[in-house]
C-alpha cells in the first residue's frame, strides 16, 4: 500500500505517493527524476548513492523513502547554485579529480559533508570521510588534492565576505 | 621547445561540469516511454544438460511482455574473435557455469519481470564439472566443449632464436612460478542497456560499452539485422577497463525483446551479475628460466603460461598470445621460447582487462629479474639499465620500438624516490622494490580480419565560424579521450578548446573500433588531426584566393588568422562578416581576422566545412603465427619504485610511497595522464594485495560484490608521485602514444620486490594478503 | 536491486512500537538503521511480511550520561554518533574505536548499536567493546522489561537472546574506575569497509599509574560462534605488574579460548596466530593508556 511521504530535496518541498519497498535511490532517481544520485551495488558497499540526509552522508541504497519522511535530503543536483559550480564541484573539474565520473556525485558529497563539519581537513580526515566511496579510476590522490583545494576556496570565501 | 598552445597543457576536462553537478546521462539514466524492463534467467549449475524449458508460466503472469529463450533467439555463434564463435545468446543444449544465459523476460516493471524469471521451469541433468585449471587438462576431465577435446581452448607455440643452446651457455639460468588469481574489473557503474526499435526496423541500442563498433557487429549478426540498421549509441560510461569491450548477453537480450514486443526495452546487470558475466582478467599460472651472463646480460628467456579461460573464449585467444609477446621487451634477449594455453573451466569466461594478458607475466618476470639481480649481486636498477632498450629498438618478436624513454623512465623514478639511499638500507620490515613494463598503443589490427580503418573522424564547423564539432564514433569512458580529441583539434586548427565540441560514441557518427588496447589517443587522433587539417586547409584556399596570397603564409593559432605573420589586409571579410550579423553583440574584433571569420568565408565559399581523418596502421609485425598480436604503431613504457611497509607480526602490509614514472609520447593532457597512471597504479595495488574472485566448491562466486570483492579505498591508496616522460612518437600524432594500461604494467611486481626487500620473502602467488604474507614469514622462521 | 513487498509500520511512542512487536511477532522485523536488515531483504535472506521503523520513536537515539556514573545509550544511536562522541571517547574508549572501525563513514551514518548487537554475528565490531565494559542489554516488550549483561547475550551466529517481541532499548555501561584504559584492535584485508578477520577489545585497570592490573577484561571477535571473553587470559593479568612478556603469556591464552573457522576471508590458522598477537597489543594499547588517565 502507497503511503504518502514528504520531504525536503535539494531545498524543495516534494510530496508523493511510495510504496514502502521502494528506497530512497529510487525514489530519487525514478520518481524524481535526480538521476544524478547514482546505483552502483544497491547494498551499501560502493557509495555510488550517496546523498546527504538531514546533514549527513548516506548510501540512499539502503534508506527507504517512506524513512525520509519529513527529512532533509540534498543531492548532487542541489549543490549548483545559479549555475555556478560548488567550490567543491569546480575543485573536482579543475584537479582532474573526475574520470569516469560515476562516483563523483557520491564523492563530492561526502566531502560536502565533511566540509560542512571540518572546514580544514586533515588528509587522513580527507580520507576517511570518501573511504566508503570507491572510486576504480582515479587512485583517489587528484580527488584528495581537489578536497584540499576546495577547502581553501571556501575558507577563503568566507573569510572575505 | 614545444610551442604548444592547447596541447600539452592541464586544461580541465571538457565533461568535467557536467559529471560534477550529476547532469552526465549514463545508461541507467536513459528512460523512454512505454520502455518493458527485463530480466535474465540464468543457469545456478555450473554444468549441466538442458532437458526442457518450460516457459508457460512465465508467460502468464500478468504484465509479462515476452519471453525469449534459444527458440526464440536463434543459435547463431558469436564471440570476440571471429576463430572462436563459441557462444550463442542462450543456452541450449547445455549450460557451462553459474551465470549462464538461458532467458530473458520483459515486462511492465522490472519486478514482474524478474518474478517471471523465477517462474521458468528448467530441468536439468548435471554434468560433472571442472573448476581448475590443471584438472580441466587432464585426460578424463569433465569436457566442456565438444569441438575442444582436453578443454583446451588456445594454444600458442612461439620461438625466436634457438633457446635451449642459449639457456645452455648462460652463467647463470634462474626459475620462477607464479600464479595470479582471477580479477573482477569493479567498474562502478553496472552494464546498462536501453533498446530501442524505430517504424523502420532500424534498433537503436544505448548502452554502457567500451566499443560501440563491434557491438553494432555482433548485435546484427546475432540478430540478423543489416549493420547499416544498427545504431550503438554510448552514453557516458562509468568505467571499463576492458571487461565492456564485447557485446554482452544483456544487449542482445534487450534488442531482440524489443524486437519481439516493438517496445523499448531496459536492462540492466546487478553488480551480482556483473561478477557473473566477468570477462574480466584471466587467473594465469606462469612458469619461467631466465638465462643471463656474470655480468648481468640477459641472454635467453623460456616462458610457459596456462590461463584459466572459464567457459567461453571471449578474447581469450589475444590474451594467451599476449602473455609471451609482452615480454619480447623492453629489454634485449637474444633467445625467447614461449608456450602458452588457455583452458575451458565451469566459471565465468575471462576476458581482456587493463594491460591485457600481460600484467600476470610482468609481474612473474619482472620478479624474476630480482631474483636474477639478487645471485648475481647486482643492484635491480643497475641490471635492468644494462640491458634495455631505447627508441628504434626492434624486440626478438619483431615488435618495433618507434619510440621508447623506457631507461629516462628508470632513471627519473631511480632518482625521484631516492633509491640510493634506501636499496639495501632500509630497517627490517621496509622494503623497496622497482620494476618496468611496456604495452601497446592500440593493436595493430582489428578483432576481425578487415582492411576498415580503425578510426574516421568528421569535423565539422557552425556556419558562423565559431564552433568546431568533432564527430566520432570512438569511446569516452572516463580515460579522457573526448578531451583528448578536443584538443587535438583546438591546437590544429588554431582555435581554443573552448570553441570545439565533440560528439562521440556513436556508431552512426563514424567508424572508430573504441576504447581497447589503448588506441584512441594514437589512432583516433591521428584521424582527428588529418579531419582538422583538411578544415584548415580548405579555410586557408579559400582565404589565399580572397586574399590573393599563398595558402601556405597563411597560419592559425588562438582564434586568429595571420598572413605571413601580419594581420594582412581583411577589413572586407570583417565589414561582411559584422553585416551579415546585425543585431549581434559579439562581432568579431581585434587587430587580427579571426578564426570565426575566416571559417565563415570558407562557408559562404564552399557551403558547410566539413573535414575527414581516417587511420589504420601500416602492416605491422612478422610473419610467424601469431604475430599479429602485440603489433602497434608505438609503445608506452613505464617504471615504477614502490616501498612498503610490513607489519611482521601480521603479515599486514602498507604501500607507503609510489614513484612512477610513464614515457606516453608527448603527453596531450597532463592532468589526465598523471590521472591514468594514478588509476592504474590503484588498480595494479588492489590486485597485488587484496582481489580475487572466489568461488566454492559448485563453482558458484563466493564474493560477487564490491564489500567482499576487495578494491582499494582511499585509505589503501597513497599518493603517488607521478612523473611524465615525453619521448617523441613519429607514428603518433602530435608525438603521442598510450598511458592507460603501460601503466599498470610494473605495479604489481614492484610491490612484490618491495614485500621481498622488507622480508627477504618471494611470494609468487597473488594476493599477497596478510595471511599469505604471515605464512610465509612463519614457514621461514621454522625451515 | 529490488525489495521485496512488506508491509511497513512506523510507531510514533516506544508502547506502539511495542505493541506491534507483541502483535506481529516473528513476521516482523525491527528496521533501525537498515544497513543489515534491507541487505538481506535485497538478497532475499530475510523474508519479513512486517517492517517496524523504530526511527520516530523519541529517546532511542539519544546518548544519556548517568550523574557521571555511567552512561545509557539508546538502540538506535549510530555507530557515526558513538565514534564522534566526546565522553564515550573519553570513558568508553573501545567502544567508540569499534563504533569507528564499523563499515565506512556512510554506513557509520545509519547503523545503529542495537542493530549491530542482536544481529549477533561473530565478527561484529560493537559486542567485545560492550563485553569488556560489562554493559547490561535493557530489552522491552509490551509485557515488560528485563535486562541481560552483554557477556550473556550472544548465543550463537545470528542468535541474541532476545525474543520476537522485544526490542533492545538501551544500552547502560558503569564508568570504569579510575586508571583504566581501553582499546580496540581490528583485522582485515583493507584499512575500512571491512569486516574482521578477528577483532579484540580490552579494558585494563591498574591500581596506579605504575602499579598492578586490579582488573583485566580481554574479548574476542571472528575467533568463535559468539564474541568471547578471554577469562583465561584474565585472571592471569589480574594482580601482575604490566610487561611485554605478561601480555604476551596473556595472548598465547587467549588462543585457547578461541575456536575460530576457516573459511574464504581467512583460516583457522591464522585467526588462532592473530589471536594472539592482537590480544598483545591491545593490552599494551590499554595499559599505556590507562597509565595517562585523566580524573
Amino acid at each position: 500500500m502507497k503511503t504518502i511521504i514528504q520531504m525536503t530535496v535539494n531545498g524543495e518541498l516534494v510530496e508523493s505517493a511510495v510504496e514502502p519497498n521502494r528506497t530512497l535511490l529510487q525514489f530519487l532517481r525514478e520518481d524524481l527524476d535526480l538521476t544524478g544520485t547514482k546505483h552502483g551495488c544497491g547494498l551499501g558497499d560502493c557509495g555510488a548513492c550517496t546523498v546527504i540526509l538531514d546533514g549527513k552522508p548516506v548510501n540512499s541504497c539502503l534508506v527507504l523513502a517512506v524513512q525520509a519522511h519529513g527529512r532533509e535530503v540534498l543531492t548532487i543536483e542541489g549543490l549548483a547554485e545559479n549555475g555556478n559550480l560548488h567550490p567543491i564541484q569546480q575543485a573536482f573539474v579543475d584537479k582532474g579529480a573526475i574520470q569516469c565520473g560515476f562516483c563523483t556525485p557520491g564523492m563530492i558529497l561526502s566531502a560536502k559533508a565533511l566540509l560542512d563539519e571540518n572546514p580544514k581537513p586533515s588528509e587522513l580526515e580527507i580520507r576517511t570521510a570518501i573511504s566508503g566511496n570507491l572510486c576504480r579510476c582515479t587512485g583517489y590522490q587528484k580527488i584528495v588534492e581537489a578536497v584540499q583545494e576546495a577547502a581553501t576556496v571556501i575558507d577563503g570565501t568566507e573569510v572575505s565576505s | 621547445m614545444k610551442d604548444f598552445k592547447v596541447l600539452n597543457t592541464r586544461a580541465p576536462r571538457i565533461d568535467g561540469p557536467a559529471k560534477a553537478v550529476g547532469k552526465a546521462k549514463y545508461a541507467d539514466d536513459l528512460t523512454m516511454p512505454g520502455a518493458l524492463y527485463a530480466a535474465i534467467l540464468q543457469s545456478p549449475l555450473a554444468h549441466a544438460k538442458i532437458l526442457n524449458i518450460d516457459t508457460s508460466k512465465a508467460r502468464k503472469l500478468p504484465g509479462v511482455k515476452a519471453v525469449v529463450t534459444s527458440k526464440e533467439a536463434g543459435l547463431v555463434r558469436y564471440g570476440v574473435s571471429p576463430a572462436r564463435y563459441d557462444e550463442t545468446l542462450f543456452a541450449h543444449e547445455k549450460v557451462r557455469y553459474v551465470g549462464d544465459e538461458i532467458a530473458a523476460v520483459a515486462a511492465v516493471d522490472l519486478a514482474t519481470a524478474q518474478e517471471a524469471v523465477e517462474l521458468i521451469k528448467v530441468d536439468y541433468e548435471e554434468l560433472p564439472a571442472v573448476f581448475d585449471m590443471f584438472e580441466a587438462m587432464k585426460e578424463g576431465a569433465p569436457q566442456i566443449h565438444d569441438e575442444f577435446p582436453g578443454n583446451m581452448n588456445a594454444e600458442v607455440h612461439q620461438e625466436f632464436g634457438d633457446t635451449d643452446a642459449a639457456l645452455a651457455q648462460c652463467d647463470l639460468v634462474v626459475d620462477h612460478t607464479f600464479l595470479n588469481k582471477r580479477q573482477d574489473a569493479a567498474f562502478i557503474e553496472p552494464h546498462s542497456c536501453l533498446a530501442v526499435f524505430d517504424l523502420d526496423g532500424r534498433l537503436t541500442l544505448h548502452t554502457s560499452t567500451q566499443v560501440p563498433h563491434y557491438v553494432m557487429r555482433t548485435v546484427a549478426m546475432v540478430l540478423g539485422i543489416p549493420v547499416g540498421n544498427v545504431r550503438v549509441v554510448k552514453p557516458y560510461v562509468g568505467g571499463g577497463f576492458g571487461p565492456k569491450c564485447e557485446a554482452t548477453p544483456l544487449e542482445m537480450s534487450a534488442a531482440l525483446l524489443a524486437r519481439t514486443t516493438g517496445k523499448p526495452v531496459k536492462m540492466n546487470y546487478t553488480r551480482e551479475q556483473v561478477f557473473l558475466h566477468s570477462r574480466a582478467r584471466h587467473q594465469f599460472y606462469a612458469e619461467m628460466s631466465l638465462g643471463v651472463m656474470k655480468d648481468g646480460t640477459m641472454v635467453a628467456l623460456r616462458n610457459k603460461a596456462v590461463l584459466d579461460g572459464g567457459a567461453y573464449t571471449s578474447f581469450g585467444i589475444a590474451t594467451v598470445y599476449y602473455s609471451g609477446s609482452l615480454l619480447g621487451g623492453p629489454y634485449k634477449l637474444k633467445a625467447m621460447k614461449y608456450d602458452g594455453y588457455r583452458v575451458y573451466t565451469n566459471k565465468p569466461t575471462c576476458g581482456a582487462q587493463r594491460g591485457h594478458g600481460g600484467v600476470a607475466h610482468r609481474a612473474a618476470f619482472e620478479q624474476l629479474l630480482d631474483m636474477t639481480a639478487e645471485k648475481l649481486g647486482i643492484d635491480p636498477v643497475e641490471m635492468r639499465l644494462k640491458n634495455i632498450m631505447a627508441t628504434g629498438d626492434v624486440t626478438i618478436n619483431e615488435l618495433d620500438m618507434s619510440s621508447l624513454g623506457m631507461k629516462e623512465c628508470v632513471e627519473a623514478v631511480r632518482d625521484g624516490s631516492d633509491w640510493k639511499n634506501k636499496k639495501g638500507k632500509l630497517p627490517k620490515g621496509k622494503g623497496i622494490g622497482m620494476a618496468c613494463g611496456f604495452f601497446v598503443s592500440g593493436a595493430g589490427y582489428p578483432i576481425y580480419r578487415s582492411d576498415t580503418y580503425h578510426s574516421t573522424v568528421v569535423i565539422k564547423v557552425s556556419e558562423d565560424g565559431g564552433v568546431a564539432t568533432v564527430l566520432t564514433g570512438s569511446a569516452e569512458i572516463g580515460q579522457g579521450s573526448d578531451t583528448t580529441m578536443a584538443m587535438i583539434a583546438a591546437e590544429t586548427l588554431g582555435i581554443p578548446l573552448s570553441h570545439v565540441r565533440v560528439v562521440s560514441g556513436d556508431t552512426d557518427l563514424s567508424v572508430d573500433l573504441g576504447a581497447y588496447s589503448s588506441r584512441q589517443t594514437l589512432m583516433t587522433g591521428h584521424a582527428t588531426k588529418e579531419a582538422a587539417e583538411q578544415i584548415r586547409n580548405a579555410i586557408a584556399s579559400y582565404l589565399a584566393e580572397e586574399m590573393d596570397c599563398s595558402p601556405e603564409s597563411i597560419s592559425f593559432s588562438d582564434g586568429i588568422v595571420k598572413f605571413d605573420g601580419q594581420p594582412g589586409n581583411f577589413q572586407h571579410i570583417r565589414v561582411q562578416y559584422i553585416k551579415e550579423h546585425r543585431g549581434w553583440t559579439d562581432p568579431p574584433s581585434g587587430e587580427y581576422l579571426t578564426f570565426r571569420e575566416a571559417a565563415r568565408l570558407a562557408y559562404l565559399k564552399g557551403g558547410t566545412l566539413v573535414g575527414t581523418g581516417k587511420y589504420k596502421p601500416p602492416r605491422l609485425g612478422g610473419s610467424y603465427k601469431g604475430a599479429a598480436v602485440g603489433t602497434s604503431p608505438a609503445y608506452g613504457c613505464s617504471a615504477q619504485v614502490v616501498e612498503v611497509s610490513v607489519d611482521m607480526e601480521t603479515g599486514e602490509i602498507t604501500v607507503d610511497n609510489m614513484t612512477d614514472a610513464h614515457d606516453c609520447g608527448l603527453a596531450i593532457n597532463r592532468t589526465l595522464v598523471e590521472g591514468q597512471m594514478q588509476g592504474s597504479l590503484s588498480m595494479g595495488l588492489g590486485e597485488c594485495l587484496f582481489e580475487e574472485v572466489k568461488f566454492d566448491s559448485r563453482g558458484r562466486v563466493l564474493n560477487p560484490s564490491l564489500g567482499e570483492y576487495r578494491i582499494p579505498t582511499a585509505l589503501d591508496m597513497p599518493n603517488v608521485k607521478s612523473i611524465i616522460v615525453e619521448s617523441s612518437e613519429p607514428h603518433g600524432p602530435y608525438g603521442a602514444k598510450e598511458v592507460g594500461e603501460g601503466a599498470i604494467m610494473p605495479t604489481i611486481p614492484a610491490i612484490l620486490n618491495a614485500i621481498s626487500d622488507a622480508t627477504g620473502i618471494r611470494i609468487n602467488e597473488l594476493p599477497v594478503t596478510s595471511e599469505r604474507l604471515f605464512m610465509a614469514l612463519k614457514n621461514k622462521e621454522n625451515a | 536491486m529490488l525489495l521485496p513487498k512488506f508491509e511497513y509500520h512506523e510507531p510514533s511512542t516506544l508502547q506502539d512500537a511495542l505493541n506491534l512487536l507483541s502483535e506481529l511477532g516473528g513476521n516482523a522485523k525491527v528496521l533501525a538503521g537498515g544497513t543489515d536488515l534491507l541487505v538481506r531483504m535485497k538478497q532475499k535472506i530475510d523474508r519479513p511480511s512486517h517492517v517496524i521503523s523504530i526511527a520516530r520513536v523519541p529517546g532511542l537515539d539519544a546518548i544519556i550520561p548517568r550523574n557521571g556514573h555511567g552512561v545509557t545509550i539508546g538502540g538506535a544511536v549510530s555507530a557515526g554518533a558513538i565514534s564522534r562522541h566526546e565522553l564515550l571517547n573519553d570513558r568508553f574508549l573501545p567502544l567508540a574505536l569499534a563504533a569507528g572501525r564499523l563499515g565506512a563513514p556512510m554506513i557509520r551514518n545509519r547503523a545503529t548499536i542495537g542493530g549491530n548487537l542482536v544481529n549477533a554475528r561473530p565478527a561484529a565490531d560493537l559486542p567485545p567493546p560492550c563485553m569488556v565494559l560489562n554493559a547490561e542489554f535493557k530489552l522491552k516488550s509490551a509485557s515488560g522489561e528485563r535486562e541481560v549483561a552483554a557477556v550473556e547475550f550472544f548465543r550463537g551466529p545470528g542468535e541474541a537472546d532476545i525474543e520476537p517481541n522485544e526490542l533492545l532499548v538501551s544500552i547502560n555501561v558503569e564508568t570504569p574506575m579510575p586508571w583504566t584504559g581501553g582499546s580496540y584492535i581490528k583485522l582485515g584485508a583493507r584499512k575500512t569497509l571491512e569486516i574482521s578477520m578477528v577483532n579484540v577489545a580490552a579494558l585494563i585497570t591498574l591500581q596506579s599509574p605504575d602499579g598492578v592490573i586490579t582488573d583485566a577484561r580481554i574479548a574476542l571477535g571472528a575467533v568463535a560462534p559468539t564474541p568471547v571473553r578471554a577469562y583465561a587470559a584474565e585472571e592471569l593479568l589480574i594482580g601482575e605488574k604490566p610487561t611485554d612478556e605478561l601480555f604476551e603469556r596473556a595472548g598465547m591464552t587467549g588462543v585457547g579460548l578461541c575456536s575460530p573457522i576457516t573459511d574464504h576471508r581467512g583460516t583457522m590458522e591464522y585467526r588462532c596466530m592473530m589471536i594472539e598477537v592482537l590480544v598483545k597489543r591491545s593490552l599494551k594499547q590499554a595499559v599505556e593508556r590507562a597509565k595517562s588517565w585523566k580524573p
